[in-house]
């Protein structure tokens, strides 16, 4: 029996479109089939629109992805509706419209099946608040997915689709790509399709970028963003960076060896070497990040305005707004002064290696009742333990990638690679080689949830 | 004088220099914040960067230019 056309990997479904061996209806129909039978346990997407779909189906150019269903967050305007992001109201006005990402995918061909479900104003790393509800891990759907980009992970994950796009302001599509056990690159600031988003005029850290089962998924996928062929390479010869920092020392003991285990596989498969470098003042550039990310936005903000809150906005979201009325200005001022000494530290670094390698996260999807984490020195809240090993790269404009690496209580494990500015063609060469060293068992697991259907095909 | 951490101070004055409301549940939500970031904010704010070469208006598709 043939596989079902949805069971295949983002390029075969985009390879079987242009063989004539599969239709963009039929795979539409599939698509909505799938979100009918397993959304109801994940909530990954949080609206179809049908005959807008069917639209796109039947008037797809002949483009890399024609016919090919995806998912887009919840923060990205679309034609036909206004982007939400994840919340009952937005600070900023927002309006249907056509967005970057939209555009890219619509030339592409694709076909956007739905939206997908996001952490409340994007301001958490667990996907534990929304106002749809949280989305849920399919690994174990009491589980946090990762956020702020929970829907589109979920939603990849569970292969409700096989590609989606996400946004990356301070880790949002490798948060939740480590937790769902997928394959997210967040591009290099600027690189890839931005208009139309809500920050896309103030905003010095946020990108779009694809979550995917594997890397040339990734590449399929962030070529189309970019609006330019990321060309493959082989990444031989690979100078993997290694820090000794709270990035990789504060880390649970499974996480810490899969990414041991993933990085010595990554030398071995590239013929490389490993280099400790070192890259000091790690915590002050996450928080650097944090208040930059934070305070981009507050010209939307003024005491009048947080006192006619929507009280559907959640507390935790209500209350973070108000913060941030109180936050410094002379704390901003030396979070710039601290990206500059990242960016020229990390510039330095990156002579001496071409990429620098810890985990994404220092532990396993948390629980969405108690997003809390148990790590060497101590609970900490998931969103203040998982910002240490992202930041760097929404402060300094470099690429990053999470790759999937092993599995702890069942749950996925991630290693993030960060490159310099620009080669993100870099970071996906050396995913695919770390899925070649691990024989791919990681990017071709399946949740539960999804395993009824056939294996992931390569095309 | 020593810098407090104590959001029982700062919170409230701060909100109220604003004229901005928050109920109970919101000022637990603010505290944990601040009793978090507090702190390291301080740090931050301690952190010696005079050495480093103003970058104005960094392009941050690309690398620091080079000094």
């Amino acid at each position: 029996m043939s596989p079902d056309p949805l069971d295949l990997s983002l390029r075969g479904q985009a390879a079987a479109v242009a063989a004539g061996e599969a239709d963009p209806a039929e795979l539409l129909d599939a698509a909505l089939a799938r979100i009918e039978q397993r959304n109801p346990a994940i909530n990954a997407v949080v609206e179809i629109f049908p005959e807008r779909s069917s639209e796109m189906a039947a008037g797809a150019p002949d483009g890399p992805l024609r016919g090919v269903p995806v998912v887009i967050k919840d923060e990205w305007p679309l034609p036909w509706r206004a982007q939400r992001f994840g919340a009952a109201e937005m600070i900023t006005p927002s309006a249907p419209g056509e967005s970057g990402p939209y555009l890219a995918l619509r030339a592409a061909g694709a076909t956007i099946v739905g939206v997908g479900n996001m952490h409340e104003l994007g301001s958490g790393s667990t996907g534990a608040i929304s106002c749809y509800g949280p989305a849920r891990n399919p690994w174990d759907t009491e589980r946090c997915p990762g956020g702020s980009s929970s829907g589109p992970a979920a939603a990849v994950s569970a292969r409700l689709v096989a590609g989606a796009v996400g946004a990356d302001g301070v880790g949002s599509i490798r948060y939740p790509a480590a937790y769902c056990g997928l394959t997210g690159l967040k591009p290099t600031f600027g690189r890839s399709a931005m208009a139309g988003h809500h920050m896309a005029d103030v905003s010095t850290t946020i990108v779009s970028g694809p979550l995917c089962a594997d890397a040339a998924d990734c590449r399929l996928l962030g070529s189309v963003l970019f609006g330019e062929e990321l060309a493959g390479g082989d990444a031989a010869g690979l100078r993997i960076g290694i820090v000794r920092d709270t990035v990789t020392d504060d880390v649970a003991p499974a996480v810490r060896d899969a990414c041991e285990a993933a990085i010595t596989a990554l030398r071995e498969e590239t013929g490389g070497e490993i280099v400790e470098v070192e890259l000091a003042d790690l915590e002050a550039a996450a928080l650097a990040t944090v208040l930059i990310a934070n305070t981009e936005g507050l010209s939307g903000l003024s005491p009048a305005r947080l006192n006619s809150l929507s009280p559907e906005l959640s507390p935790i979201g209500r209350g973070l707004l108000k913060y941030r009325m109180l936050l410094p200005a002379a704390a901003s001022v030396k979070a710039h002064a601290v990206r500059t000494l990242m960016r020229r530290r990390l510039a330095a670094a990156m002579e001496g290696i071409d990429v620098l390698a810890w985990p994404t996260v220092p532990a396993v999807a948390p629980p969405l009742a108690a997003p809390l984490v148990e790590l060497p020195s101590g609970t900490l809240s998931a969103d203040q333990a998982n910002v240490r090993g992202a930041a760097l790269a929404n402060l300094t404009g470099v690429p990053a990638i999470n790759v999937p690496v092993g599995f702890a209580d069942g749950l996925p494990i991630g290693l993030q690679l960060q490159a310099a500015w620009g080669r993100d063609e870099l970071l996906l060469d050396a995913a695919e080689a770390l899925e070649r060293a691990n024989g791919r068992r990681w990017v071709e697991a399946l949740p539960p949830l999804a395993q009824a259907a056939t294996e992931t095909t390569e095309a | 004088m020593e810098a407090s951490n104590r959001a029982a101070d700062f919170i409230p004055a701060g909100l109220a220099s604003f004229g901005i409301e928050a109920d109970e549940v919101e000022l637990a939500v603010i505290g944990a914040a601040h009793a978090i970031f507090w702190p390291p904010i301080l740090a931050l704010l301690e952190l010696d960067t005079s050495a480093v070469p103003a970058e104005r208006a960094p392009d941050l598709s690309r690398p620091p230019l080079p000094l």
